[in-house]
């Protein structure tokens, strides 16, 4: 198990390894897998991509992002109102690969008004500032009644295809996850963790922080997006509550946190474990399947603070409490 | 070595099971159902997935199975639960229907868990008969797979609105929450209204969870109309009464939407419960009847036999909609999707849930929407008439006259 941590810290290691991966899955639907499994594996892809999203901003940079899934609901609704043209006049019925892109447009814009705001916040308020933000999104959505639908949401045309949709999440998540991977190793990544150590002391070098936050927040806020168009495709319908669904932005932290925060590889390790894991319980003990969650949060904090992958020796790796704590610390000297 | 043996006992476990099944299969419909045994709805998914079952038991053994051209089928259900969510729920049907290679489904209890599984079911062209939705958007996506038995939700407010509008009522306020089912009800009851000539003054939206109505309340109060149609839920319902109550406002009907019929309605509010109408799916003092289950009290009682506890709605929807497939496939004589989608159209029948006639779209159109009336902390039918044992109560009386009459009624003891 050490060697494998070795290969993911040399410089190509990683990356071929994860190349390799991507290449044999793309064999998959071909070997007769059913919907079921392809839907799965599609789920998985799902995670990897968001709890890779959220480690760039709160693995990497250090900004503890507890209402990622705000953008995960700006996509899914994008594209819902987008390809169902619930009563706008003035756009077209779109298709899913023409909507597509808005969906990532939207949740960038909205990332950068709202990360314009709260990446001013450090520590735990910029989590609870963001956790508003969720909320709040979520409640105007409901109001907004002509655009989304409200209450009722929105019935995506029901189309489905199985490989299609397996392919799509498969190569978003080998572009995502190598695009993962240059970052943590060019200046923009260095300094995103300098950001994460110290941020008065990385401003002092001349990174200029803000900017730095705002693309990281940007750019994760563009997948999620992405994602969240996917899955209302796939979903083929949407409301305010299964959209944006609190329990979303917590998994994506507990999938970085058993991985590795901080790393490349430690989300995607994180998501499938953990996809795995929650399938594993809701079948076994569907009563205790929170309970157990909860304990196995409590576990991985106590136990392995620096996630798999930092127990295997990788040093990249941050832990969240560290992470809050240095993060406070900074505040405190801003003061 | 020994790999290679285990591997073999393996694959010979996997053949020999795999010609069970076959075999067994060749006399036995296997139906597909995610149904939520967990999650929000873990409590409506139990009624669903119980009603399932006594269709199951009573067609296996009472019914001695379903005739398809010479041979004799048992039926198999098989339940996975969907946690009440629309990713677990779409993935289990995806299961059901490529894994478990069932015959055909039943749907999820809840109009949104019905919409993720009936998107799967379309797909893979199997019918899905549902006892536990009624949102009128389901039936306008082009689906030529999903029949529900419910009413659909539009027409929840008719037959009362028609009854009180004959009695003289003129004027309604509407209050509902803002999620998809209250939304289809207070539409169709803003047409039911025009419709009998009454007037809406004031339609209110509140959000889901709410914890307090009032304000609601004392800006109709100040409207004083006949009939005030309110609701979401079970819970929206004791807080519109307490509301009411300690507002003082008096409207001469009204009428909440979900919770009224529910038994625990009357033993939270005790007497303040009095006098308020529900519309109801159905009630097992109805006077429906049908070939197969005898009348809906006859119904009541088997249910009552096997689960202890007296049916609600929600668990005879499913047991009808699991009836109206059976009676398809037994007028298709066959077990093809095609032969039994057409039957399901062609549907006609009387049954112990109301009349099931479904139409293009798979709404049931026949059936009219009852209204129960508590009086003396009974729920009591009152609408339709034909169904009926009890008398539409209006206007009713208003709070003060209820204590008044109540101190004079002690008073006089």
């Amino acid at each position: 198990m050490k060697n494998f941590s070795k290969i993911l810290s040399k410089k190509w290691g990683g990356l071929t390894l994860w190349g390799s991966l991507i290449f044999l899955l793309s064999f998959y639907p071909l070997t007769g897998a059913s919907g079921i499994q392809l839907f799965t594996a599609t789920q998985i892809f799902l995670w990897v991509i968001l709890a890779s999203n959220w480690n760039l901003i709160g693995g990497m940079t250090g900004y503890l992002d507890f209402g990622h899934a705000v953008f995960f609901g700006i996509g899914a609704y994008t594209m819902g109102i987008l390809v169902t043209n619930s009563s706008l006049a003035f756009a077209p019925k779109l298709s899913f690969w023409q909507a597509l892109p808005w969906t990532g447009i939207s949740a960038v814009i909205f990332a950068l008004l709202i990360g314009w705001a709260t990446l001013r916040l450090k520590g735990a308020y910029f989590s609870i500032a963001m956790l508003s933000t969720f909320a709040a999104t979520r409640e105007i959505v409901r109001i907004l009644r002509p655009l989304t639908g409200g209450g009722s949401g929105l019935d995506l045309p029901p189309v489905l295809n199985r490989p299609g949709e397996y392919y799509f999440m498969l190569i978003t998540m080998a572009i995502v996850v190598s695009l993962m991977w240059w970052i943590r190793r060019s200046e923009l990544g260095m300094s995103l963790v300098a950001i994460r150590e110290d941020e008065v002391g990385a401003e002092m070098r001349g990174i200029d922080t803000t900017f730095h936050k705002l693309f990281a927040f940007a750019v994760a806020a563009f997948f999620t997006g992405i994602c969240g168009a996917f899955w209302a495709w796939q979903n083929t319908y949407i409301d305010p509550d299964v959209v944006f669904f609190q329990n979303r932005n917590i998994i994506m932290i507990m999938m970085c946190m058993l991985g590795g925060l901080g790393t490349v590889w430690g989300p995607v390790i994180g998501a499938v474990l953990l996809y795995l894991l929650q399938d594993l319980i809701w079948s076994n003990l569907v009563d205790y399947h929170l309970l157990v969650l909860g304990v196995l949060l409590i576990l991985l904090i106590m136990f392995i603070p620096y996630g798999i992958l930092g127990a295997l020796g990788n040093y990249d790796t941050a832990s969240i409490v560290r992470i809050f704590k240095t993060s406070n610390k900074t505040k405190a000297k801003i003061k | 070595m020994p790999l290679l043996l285990g591997l073999f006992s393996v694959t010979a476990a996997c053949s020999s099971k795999s010609s069970e099944i076959s075999d067994k299969s060749t006399d036995t419909i296997t139906i597909g159902a995610a149904v939520s045994d967990t999650g929000k709805y873990a409590r409506e998914g139990k009624d669903t997935r119980q009603g399932y079952d006594l269709w199951q038991d009573w067609v296996n053994n009472e019914g001695g199975g379903i005739e398809v051209g010479d041979r004799n089928y048992k039926v198999e259900i098989i339940y996975y639960d969907d946690e009440g969510s629309p990713d677990t729920t779409a993935r289990l049907v995806e299961k059901l229907i490529t894994e478990d290679k069932v015959d055909f489904l039943l749907a999820p209890y809840s109009s949104g868990l019905t919409k993720s599984a009936s998107a799967i079911a379309e797909k893979y062209d199997k019918i899905m008969a549902s006892g536990g939705a009624s949102s009128d958007s389901l039936f306008t996506r082009g689906f030529k797979n999903l029949f529900s038995v419910f009413t659909p939700a539009q027409y929840y407010t008719e037959s009362i609105l028609k009854a009180l509008s004959t009695k003289g009522a003129k004027t309604i306020v509407v209050a509902y929450e803002d999620t998809e089912f209250p939304t289809n009800v207070a539409e169709g009851t803003e047409k039911w209204a025009e419709k009998y000539g009454m007037e809406v003054l004031a339609v209110e939206t509140y959000p889901k969870d709410t914890a307090d109505l009032s304000a609601i309340t004392s800006k109709f109060k100040s409207l004083d109309p006949d009939v005030f149609i309110g609701g979401g839920h079970f819970n929206d319902a004791l807080l519109f009464v307490r509301a009411a109550k300690e507002q003082n406002f008096n409207p001469r009907a009204m009428v909440l939407t979900v919770g009224a019929s529910n038994p625990k309605f009357v033993e939270e509010m005790g007497e303040d419960s009095a006098y308020i109408f529900g519309p109801t799916q159905w009630e097992s003092t109805m006077n429906y009847q049908g070939q197969y289950f005898g009348t809906s009290a006859e119904y009541a009682q088997k249910y009552q036999e096997k689960w202890g506890e007296t049916p609600t709605y929600q668990a005879a929807g499913a047991t009808a909609a699991a009836l109206a497939l059976h009676i398809a496939i037994d007028k298709a004589d066959s077990l093809d999707t095609e032969a039994v989608r057409q039957a399901m159209k062609e549907l006609d029948e009387e049954t112990f849930f109301g009349p099931i006639n479904f139409d293009e779209t798979g709404k049931n159109i026949d059936k009219p929407m009852g209204t129960i009336q508590i009086l003396d902390n009974q729920i009591q039918v009152v609408v339709p008439e034909e169904i009926s044992l009890a008398q539409v109560n209006y206007p009713v009386p208003g709070w003060k006259e209820r204590e008044d009459n109540d101190s004079v009624a002690s008073n006089s003891n």
